[in-house]
């Protein structure tokens, strides 16, 4: 189901790929982790936060790398603040 | 010899030295980095120290070359000019950090350098894995930053050619640990189990405020400089004092 939703990368160039769910799944346990969370609470952020940004993507045909990471960090802020205030700024620490 | 001022200038010019942000970033990233890839705590304060010993390393030659060439350049003395190119330096590099040490319009703490260049430093810093890496990732912190980095280093090296040879390595020791007490700490705060995101939280809290006092710094150096190196000089010499 995932698979078919496209993303639309950053970028000059906007070139699109597959939803890959796992890809944001690793990222947001990558979130957690580096604030210290054990993994179990990691990964079962990481499900809660991949089931809301697939839920919400479900009628799109279309989404941009900076729209997942807007829903992901809105779903990760009441389970986890901190990891969501890193996965929110880990593009702009330098 | 009056020590006392020359000590000054070199305690203010590594004071806002260790006031620049691109290696504390870097090494935020990288305890970020090792501890979501499941490395332990001590491992990763492992990294971070090595990051930290590359760039005090790297100060220091950066310094201490600085002055080897002042010493060859001019055998017989300084003259007002390199004082004048200090001072300017200073003044001009902490205008431009006020205008444009943090970029415009982005929330966080992102700098000045090319995004380019940003992004490479952060893929460097994904990629490392042990010491050896992350001793030269704390050497190339203080490369990247050396438009920066270099007139608090010249004007610490300047002054540190006119102090006597045994006080020399004491200044430039002076210099080194002043100038990495940023890091010091951070290594501290990440040593002593602080979460990456506190520490992310203070620097976008407050990197106004450090952005106002590292430019003023700059300009009160370099204005200090020019009054005692150049002005002061000229002053006696034609017999106003």
């Amino acid at each position: 189901m995932s698979e078919l939703i496209d993303v639309i990368k950053r970028g000059k160039k906007r070139t699109t790929e597959p939803f890959e769910e796992n890809k944001l799944h690793a990222s947001i346990v990558a979130s957690c982790l580096s604030v210290h969370s054990p993994e179990a609470v990691a990964r079962h952020a990481a499900d809660r936060v991949c089931s809301v940004v697939i839920d919400w993507a479900a009628n799109k045909p279309e989404i941009t790398t900076d729209d997942i990471r807007r829903q992901a960090a809105r779903a990760l802020t009441p389970i986890h603040p901190e990891a969501a205030y890193i996965y929110q700024h880990h593009n702009v620490i330098m | 010899m009056d020590y006392a001022t020359p000590l000054g200038i070199i305690a203010l010019a590594a004071l806002v030295h260790a006031s620049f942000q691109l290696g504390v970033s870097m090494m935020t990233l990288l305890s970020g980095h090792s501890l979501s890839a499941k490395r332990s705590a001590g491992r990763t304060l492992g990294l971070v120290a090595s990051f930290f010993a590359g760039a005090f390393v790297m100060t220091m030659l950066v310094v201490s070359t600085l002055a080897f060439l002042i010493t060859k350049l001019w055998t017989t003395g300084l003259p007002a000019f390199p004082w004048i190119i200090a001072s300017s330096l200073l003044i001009g590099v902490g205008i431009i950090i006020w205008a444009a040490y943090y970029r415009r319009g982005r929330e966080g703490t992102a700098l000045w350098i090319p995004r380019a260049m940003a992004r490479f430093l952060e893929e460097r810093t994904k990629a490392t894995k042990d010491g050896a890496e992350a001793f030269s990732l704390g050497l190339t912190s203080v490369l990247a930053e050396f438009v920066f980095v270099i007139p608090p280093a010249f004007a610490a090296a300047l002054t540190i050619t006119t102090i006597s040879a045994q006080w020399q390595l004491l200044a430039l020791v002076i210099y080194t640990l002043v100038a990495s007490l940023g890091l010091a700490i951070v290594v501290v705060l990440i040593g002593s189990g602080r979460r990456i995101s506190t520490i992310q939280r203070w620097r976008e809290t407050h990197k106004r405020f450090l952005q106002f006092a590292a430019g003023g710094g700059f300009i009160v150096l370099g204005a200090f400089i020019y009054a005692s190196y150049v002005l002061l000089p000229i002053t006696m010499l034609k017999g106003i004092f």
